[in-house]
């Protein structure tokens, strides 16, 4: 850990994105000692007013404070992203380990349906599914989710079958210990390296997805301060107040900017030629 | 090559039939009655049951699977719920724009992302290298519609240089003869129409490319380092090659290769950004349909579009698959 921790401190980018993260947790959970402002109250008397020293990035059409709908929505892209990709991760590596360890025909179903899944643009999928389960938060993750799940699937197979033949495994099964019990206890922890990597790299692309869902309307609805609908929400003033509009796309891309970095520099990391590179 | 080709089009089988699966099932997922959902509240008793009529909902769902796979055979998507035309006809009607705007993105992303990539990999980790390295890393994480935005404020409504919205002006009245703007310019001997269609595609254009762009610099920049460090460049400078011809026809030629795959696969991910693009530029393609539909609730125009862009897909990492033959002499031999 001290190893990695070095490394990443080493490394300028990941330390941006280390920054840029922490920036982010830090306004999410301190939203309370920053603000009293509501995200959702309405003030129709201070309607799109540009940026001041009061409100740092202007008010939207319907008088709120831009600047605490934009951090109040980091809480929803946080659990976006984290939930996201759990979900994913619990399907794809379910599936994925079963296929891998298991083999055989059960192999086949599982990775043929996983290459229809990857037959699809994702987002194009993401979009399908979500227009399909119905326009709601809930329903745009679950959609997004299961356009990552294959990656997931791909990675945790790929490791399930080097481990299956290693020498520990078999003297388990010797011992008689049941499949699930080695699949957990010996195939998913040893394998957990690089689907950490593939997790890492899936949050960028979570929020990166669910907010286009959201700018499409299939994801939070108003008056939700959820980053890409607000984008959309605010559209119609781009002419005149353009901050409305901007300021949680900007937002979008620091957030998913700074899971890329660190995706990027932990990719390097497990990877032992590129470890010691500058 | 023949048996290569019959081959991989075998294995395409079980894949398009669960992608046909995935599609069909996108309407039948719709929490409760999805006739009643699609007519909204206010529809009468009979409406519902034609609508359940046309949509076969009153048979098994086996039986309701293979109609809708014979209609496909006959190019029959359905008609759609909110216009009642085909979907098939008006898919078709809008795929040329849609396919304008990727394979001009396409390019764009190909000439202005390998030459950074080769540059970056030839000066690896200097300040030009980490320059590259920073803008793509943001390239992938900006939000196709920001970007989007961001121009059409700076060249459309700041600067006024550029149009923000549609294929062709209002007042431009060229024959749509194929459907590609620049094309059908080209065809009607029209220089103003041409540079119209020309100046409307810029923006969107680079928006959709600038993700692909990103990408392919990376990665080329990246499998040109590998190829750079192995020993047949070596060689290629004991025997005292030019500088010029160690990078291009040894180098680039070889790390090529590997990018043409990534290519593929990003140009095909690439059309889901069409989606968003589209709607950010009123572009009337079929991502812009698709948009719509979302809006009106017409399952049956995204379940066509779907099919469309899994197809494109699916189309495009093929010809990637024979493409990469034609290219390596070693895998041209294993399909022989």
């Amino acid at each position: 850990m001290d190893h990695l921790l070095y490394f990443l401190k080493r490394n300028t980018l990941a330390s941006v994105g280390l920054l840029l993260l922490a920036l982010l947790l830090l306004m999410v959970l301190g939203v309370p000692w920053f603000t009293e402002m509501s995200p959702v109250a309405v003030n129709m008397s201070q309607q799109l007013l540009p940026p001041s020293w009061m409100h740092p990035l202007g008010t939207d059409y319907f008088g709120r404070d831009v600047w605490v709908r934009v951090i109040y929505g980091g809480r929803y892209t946080l659990a976006i992203g984290a939930g996201v990709v759990m979900v994913a991760f619990l399907m794809g590596v379910s599936f994925g380990i079963v296929a891998g360890f298991v083999g055989g025909w059960v192999d086949t179903v599982i990775m043929r349906s996983v290459d229809a899944l990857l037959s699809f643009p994702t987002l194009v999928l993401a979009i399908a599914l979500g227009a399909a389960f119905g326009p709601s938060l809930t329903n745009a993750m679950l959609a997004v989710a299961i356009t990552l799940a294959p990656q997931f699937a791909r990675v945790a197979r790929a490791q399930a079958l080097a481990i299956s033949v290693k020498p520990y495994v078999e003297a388990a099964r010797c011992l008689g210990v049941s499949t699930p019990r080695i699949l957990w206890h010996y195939v998913l922890r040893n394998g957990m390296g690089p689907l950490l990597v593939q997790a890492s790299l899936a949050l960028g692309s979570a929020i990166l997805q669910t907010a286009s869902l959201g700018f499409l309307g299939l994801g939070a609805q108003p008056p939700a301060p959820e980053w890409g609908a607000d984008v959309s929400a605010n559209l119609p003033y781009l002419r005149a107040s353009a901050w409305v509009a901007l300021s949680p796309g900007v937002a979008i891309l620091l957030a998913v900017l700074s899971f890329n970095l660190l995706g990027d520099a932990l990719a390097d990391w497990f990877n032992p030629s590129k470890r010691h590179a500058p | 090559m023949v048996r290569f080709l019959v081959d991989r089009l075998l294995s395409l089988v079980p894949v398009l039939a669960l992608v046909l699966v995935v599609i069909f099932s996108l309407a039948r997922v719709i929490p409760g009655d999805p006739a009643v959902t699609l007519l909204g509240p206010g529809a009468t008793q009979e409406q519902i049951s034609a609508l359940r009529l046309q949509l076969h909902l009153d048979q098994p769902v086996t039986q309701q699977f293979l109609s809708y796979v014979t209609g496909l055979a006959h190019g029959d998507m359905g008609r759609s719920v909110k216009s009642g035309r085909p979907v098939f006809e008006e898919i078709m009607r809008r795929l040329p724009a849609t396919l304008e705007l990727s394979v001009m993105a396409m390019l764009m992303a190909i000439v202005v992302g390998i030459p950074i990539g080769v540059f970056s990999a030839i000066r690896a980790n200097s300040w030009f290298d980490h320059l590259v390295r920073v803008i793509s890393l943001v390239g992938v994480s900006t939000p196709a519609f920001l970007l989007a935005l961001i121009l059409q404020l700076f060249f459309g409504i700041y600067l006024g240089w550029l149009p923000i919205s549609g294929q062709t002006s209002p007042f431009i009245f060229t024959e749509r003869v194929t459907g590609f703007a620049l094309i059908d310019g080209l065809i009607a001997k029209d220089p103003p129409a041409l540079w119209d269609a020309f100046l409307h595609l810029l923006l969107p254009t680079t928006v959709l490319a600038a993700f692909l762009a990103a990408t392919i610099a990376r990665f080329v920049r990246n499998s040109m380092l590998e190829v750079m460090g192995q020993d047949f460049i070596r060689t290629a400078r004991a025997k005292g090659l030019s500088r010029y011809a160690v990078i291009f026809r040894h180098g680039l030629r070889n790390s090529l290769l590997a990018a043409i795959t990534v290519i593929g696969m990003k140009f095909a991910e690439m059309l889901g950004g069409a989606i968003l693009t589209e709607t950010v530029f009123a572009w009337p393609g079929v991502g812009r349909f698709m948009f719509e539909a979302i809006k009106n609730r017409d399952y049956p125009v995204i379940q066509g579009a779907t099919l469309v862009f899994a197809a494109m897909f699916v189309l495009t990492s093929l010809l990637v698959d024979l493409l990469y033959g034609r290219l390596d002499p070693r895998i041209r031999k294993k399909m022989q």
